[in-house]
């Protein structure tokens, strides 16, 4: 997953992501596979108003964005969708970082070189 | 009148095309009809899986009882492999997407089947591909008669027949949705789980639209949000179905009371 957009006063993930889905990612990353009932389950302990309709659509625009994936699980309870994360969380920080220091190296190459090395001194 | 605006273009073909008309009108007829056999025996993509009662008693159970009450078979029930929230219902048939099971409860989930049983009770999962292929009808023979009857005459009574026949099916279909709805009301234990299921399907498609809508979600659906209709939506809304449920639920309460 390929971030487009970083939020400067936004803190951890959500400068990177809405804060709903930022969210349910930090639960994802700590569970690695769960259903949508279960993702709502939790949300609902912080959002009492939350509806499932909710929880679903934000999980399946987290499987667009690349960073979960959806399959279905046959079992007792019948046939489910059961999510599971794509990538660690330190993968995907290290490519947030990688992406934002690329993109400031191309437009702002000498800035951004003397910075780093500032910050290395 | 669907039926009488088929017979008058049918009529009109025959009585200006003659034996050629009267050919075209049952060729015509015959392959619509084929197709019809056709697409009705192969209209299951690989997407589906038919439900076992193992996999979801309560499902099968509610399904087979509401059924029962409607006085017809068992449906087949699919389970369609789509996160989209969405049911229909061919021949005896019943398809649930695996959607429907992330955003409904199993009452409301009953409720959406409850109406797709009505469908099947009322008739409409023939009804309704005979009332589309009737449309290609209806254009075929206008084309015909445009082309080979050479009076403005009889083309401007054809073209305006087609025009009748799609007003008259979009009244059609939107008040069969309406006496499906009625029938689920009947065979539900709990009628307002279906008022319920339409209310959070509602609530589903609008945030749907305003997070696809937006760069940068927030999350709070604009259920006020004026919802683009056309003059031909052969669905009536989430609100008029809702209103009219709630109308037939108190009318049902308010005559019990006069027992």
């Amino acid at each position: 997953m390929e971030p487009h957009e970083f939020k400067l006063n936004e803190e951890g993930l959500k400068a990177v992501l809405p804060p709903l889905e930022a969210e349910i990612m930090e639960y994802m990353w700590k569970v690695k596979i769960a259903t949508a009932g279960e993702v709502y389950e939790y949300m609902k302990q912080k959002h009492p108003d939350m509806r499932r309709s909710t929880v679903s659509i934000l999980m399946n625009r987290l499987c667009e964005r690349g960073l979960l994936e959806r399959s279905v699980e046959t079992g007792r309870g019948g046939m489910r969708y059961v999510y599971s994360i794509t990538t660690t969380r330190e993968e995907f920080e290290k490519k947030i970082v990688e992406t934002i220091l690329n993109a400031l190296m191309s437009n702002f190459k000498e800035a951004t070189f003397a910075y780093l090395s500032k910050i290395k001194k | 009148m669907l039926r009488f605006i088929v017979l008058a273009q049918l009529l009109i073909t025959v009585f200006y095309l003659g034996k050629f008309g009267l050919a075209v009108v049952f060729f015509t007829a015959m392959f619509l009809f084929l197709m019809y056999i056709w697409i009705t025996r192969h209209s299951l993509p690989k997407d589906y899986s038919r439900l076992k009662w193992e996999e979801m008693p309560w499902l099968y159970e509610g399904i087979a009882r509401m059924a029962s009450k409607a006085g017809i078979g068992m449906p087949y029930v699919y389970i369609l492999d789509d996160y989209i929230p969405n049911a229909y219902s061919f021949g005896s048939s019943i398809v649930l997407s695996l959607g429907l099971f992330e955003v409904l409860d199993e009452e409301q989930i009953l409720g959406v089947a409850a109406h797709e049983i009505g469908h099947i009770k009322n008739g409409d999962t023939v009804i309704f591909p005979l009332v589309a292929y009737g449309r290609y009808l209806m254009l075929f023979l206008s084309s015909i008669i445009t082309v080979f009857v050479h009076t403005t005459m009889a083309a401007l009574i054809s073209f305006g027949l087609c025009i009748l026949y799609e007003i008259e099916r979009v009244k059609f279909l939107k008040r069969r949705e309406f006496k499906a709805d009625e029938t689920a009301l009947y065979l539900l234990d709990r009628p307002f789980s279906l008022k319920e299921a339409l209310e959070e399907l509602k609530y589903y498609e609008d945030l749907r639209i305003n997070v696809r809508a937006s760069a940068l979600p927030g999350i709070e659906p604009n259920i006020e949000r004026k919802q683009k209709r056309s003059l031909m939506d052969t669905h009536p809304t989430y609100d008029e179905r809702i209103w009219k449920i709630l109308a037939e639920i108190e009318g049902r309460a308010f005559r019990d009371t006069l027992k």
